[in-house]
């Protein structure tokens, strides 16, 4: 979402508005999800989509040019077994309920300016976007760290709101909630998350770390590239990393913010480099930890911190050989296997072929 | 493996001396071979002319890891012009053992990050 914003940004300098549709809810097995977004400039281009297959963001584009001109909004409710069925001959599906509006995009339009100013806000991990259905031109934010701005008409409704919007920071999850004691369909909210990007640390700039970054990178990681070659940590070799550095890596780590939304990849493939890495990065709580090497290279790093006092528990932290097992032979087919497994990881998702039969997660696992 | 190199390079790979940083130090420098990406920095603290304390940091090969512990202990008591002017020969020979000259230049780099410093803190002073 971060990145759509940013996309927009740039549109902002030439066109005064775009049309912004906003999936508000979604019921049944439809192939959307609450707070995805797309946009449609007034020459017909299109930024972002509403549903993963596309299958509704026609309907979107075909209300795009009232919106814009009338500037009223408008609420549609799509039945995607209705659509589908006359569309493709089968069904997805459930019904996604999807916001129409009109966006200004002028500095000091209040919505525009609440998106700008939540996207901006690089140490947040989160922030919760809230407008009234009935009234989607008042906005209230409110950050991750608790800071907040705007309001929705009264101190009631902005105090309900404040406390819902942060539990739905912390569930990492969009969608619409009641406020306060009205009607609850005239009382409905929409409660936009917007989560920071995760963080990938590649540790190493070699050949893998290229396709590694460029992948990563369209995944939506905010990617870090460390590397002790001065040659090798060039800004140009990685232009989807917003930081590379050289250095003395352990003690580059040590400056990186080592939570549990961090991942990290070491291609660096050099003991004197792994072993002191490891060490930092097993004394934190990264939510994933991939070595490249073979599994022969892996018990030789792993015995080296075994020797240094670290348990077999914490050595069980780091996936090496990493990866899930696709047949990877080139650089860029290894990057994709690497963070294959990550997504798996961090999903809780065993990374098997989704043809061979798994049950069906629900909803809202991941 | 690492006794392959001899007893003085094991010995001070494995516990390495002066291993850390300075709480005020006069001068530091580091620096990395551009190839392998071994990565060593010294600091020192210099009195009336003289290095009174040596630390190190690296994330090196065993025999630079080694140069550098013994560089340390070599250079501590020495005049910043003797310690600019420290022969190779001399760490090479207190390595104890006869390196490839292959692995000579893992064991120069700490070397020359040390000149570098002493280089610095007296162009620093001037």
């Amino acid at each position: 979402m971060f990145d759509i914003i940013r996309q927009l940004e740039a549109v902002g300098g030439t066109e005064p508005a775009v049309a912004m549709a906003t999936v508000v809810a979604v019921r049944g097995p439809a192939p959307g999800r609450e707070g995805s977004k797309m946009f449609v400039l007034p020459g017909g281009a299109v930024v972002g989509s509403v549903t993963l297959g596309g299958c509704i963001d026609a309907r979107a584009i075909g209300e795009a040019d009232a919106v814009l001109a009338s500037g009223e909004p408008r609420l549609l409710t799509l039945d995607l077994a209705e659509e589908e069925a006359t569309e493709i001959g089968f069904s997805c599906a459930g019904t996604i309920e999807l916001l129409v509006e009109r966006l200004e995009l002028s500095p000091d339009a209040p919505l525009w300016a609440s998106y700008r100013r939540i996207v901006s806000e690089e140490e947040a991990e989160g922030a919760c976007l809230v407008r009234l259905l009935r009234d989607p031109a008042r906005v209230l934010w409110v950050l991750s760290d608790g800071r907040s701005d705007g309001s929705l008409g009264s101190a009631s409704i902005d105090a309900a709101a404040r406390a819902h919007a942060s539990a739905a920071i912390a569930r990492g999850t969009s969608g619409t909630q009641p406020l306060g004691d009205g009607e609850p369909a005239a009382s409905r909210a929409l409660f936009e998350v917007f989560r920071a990007p995760p963080r990938l640390i590649v540790v190493g700039a070699g050949p893998v770390s290229v396709p590694l970054v460029e992948l990563g990178r369209t995944l939506g990681f905010r990617i870090t590239v460390l590397d002790p070659r001065p040659r090798l940590a060039r800004p140009e070799r990685f232009p989807g990393a917003a930081e590379v550095q050289a250095g003395m890596v352990s003690e580059l780590l040590s400056k990186e913010p080592l939570g549990p939304s961090t991942a990290v990849i070491l291609t660096i493939h050099d003991p004197k480099v792994e072993v002191p890495a490891l060490r930092a990065l097993l004394d934190s709580r990264v939510g994933y930890l991939g070595m490249l090497g073979s599994r022969r290279r892996g018990r030789a790093v792993l015995g080296a911190l075994a020797d240094a006092g670290l348990g077999a528990e914490a050595l069980s932290r780091v996936h090496v050989p990493v990866g899930l097992d696709i047949g990877a032979r080139s650089p860029a087919e290894i990057a994709l296997s690497a963070l294959a497994e990550l997504i798996a990881v961090t999903r809780g998702a065993p990374g098997g072929s989704l043809a061979a039969g798994k049950p069906e997660r629900k909803r809202g696992a991941a | 493996m690492i006794d392959l190199y001899g007893q003085v390079i094991a010995d001070h790979f494995r516990h390495p001396r002066n291993r850390g940083a300075l709480d005020a130090a006069d001068v530091s420098h580091e620096d990395a071979n551009a190839l392998c990406g071994d990565r060593v920095r010294f600091e020192l603290r210099v009195v009336g002319g003289q290095v009174v304390a040596a630390r190190f940091a690296a994330e090196a090969c065993a025999v630079a890891t080694a140069a550098a512990s013994l560089l340390t202990v070599l250079v501590e008591g020495l005049s910043v012009d003797r310690a600019a002017a420290l022969p190779e020969d001399t760490l090479l020979s207190a390595l104890g053992t006869t390196l490839r000259p292959a692995r000579v230049g893992c064991a120069r780099l700490p070397l020359d990050v040390l000149r570098a410093a002493v280089a610095k803190h007296e162009g620093n002073r001037r």
